[in-house]
């Protein structure tokens, strides 16, 4: 299929590389179909591109990459939901926002996408770990990861 | 819309199977207990209307021409974050 993308231009897009979100992201309840984008096979990072609107496309960061310790334990439900387990276990990325400069960009630690890479659906996990931000800065000095000391 | 009055103790049915019940209510503050399908989600509102707007600013992504710089965890440190 055929997708218009902004970011992109047009895209020819194979099925295996479509994702469903039966119940669309907050804030974007009608969008259920993304397309993912890797963005380069060494990078963290990586795209998902709506379906239907050209202008809608998240950047997605591969948490592990930067924050070793992320962690969570995903509700029997939501597992099931999406039809991971320990055999099949899901893909995760944290969104991430860019508001002028790339050193600033910012990743939701509270909220990743869980995705399972075998039939194809994901969804936008709401974490119930308070000391996780939406907003966690990324890079602290030019473009170096930043280091998180103590917390609570 | 529909507005309703409850007295501490008294509940609220939705469908056939939701029901939120006024457990207490102190000053400000009222607790509430919701029972609904697990399938159901419950969120605080403003948590979920804060992850709604950041998707929102997450949206349209600018500036992105230094991205290929990042070529991840082996040029960059790990961070590490804090724990509960």
């Amino acid at each position: 299929m055929k997708v218009k993308s902004t970011r992109f231009g047009e895209l020819e897009v194979a099925e295996e590389q479509l994702f469903d979100f039966p119940y669309g992201i907050p804030g974007f309840p009608e969008e259920k179909t993304f397309v993912y984008l890797p963005h380069d096979a060494e990078s963290p990072f990586s795209f998902l591109q709506s379906t239907t609107e050209a202008n809608l496309t998240f950047l997605l960061a591969d948490p592990f990459s930067f924050f070793k310790d992320y962690e969570f334990v995903i509700e029997d439900e939501v597992a099931k939901e999406l039809g991971i387990s320990q055999e099949n276990p899901p893909q995760v990325f944290l969104i991430a926002t860019v508001k002028e400069k790339l050193a600033d960009m910012t990743v939701n630690l509270l909220a990743p996408i869980v995705i399972n890479g075998v039939n194809h659906t994901g969804r936008q996990v709401i974490l119930d770990k308070p000391e996780y931000s939406i907003r966690h800065k990324l890079f602290s000095d030019g473009l170096q990861a930043e280091e998180v000391k103590g917390g609570k | 819309m529909l507005a309703l009055t409850r007295k501490a103790g008294e509940r609220i049915v939705i469908g056939d199977d939701i029901v939120v019940t006024v457990v207490n209510i102190k000053g400000d503050n009222i607790r509430l207990t919701v029972e609904a399908p697990k399938e159901i989600k419950i969120y605080r509102g403003e948590i979920f209307d804060a992850i709604a707007e950041e998707n929102k600013q997450a949206a349209f992504p600018k500036d992105l021409a230094e991205l290929d710089m990042l070529k991840g965890p082996r040029g960059a440190t790990v961070a590490k974050l804090p724990r509960a």
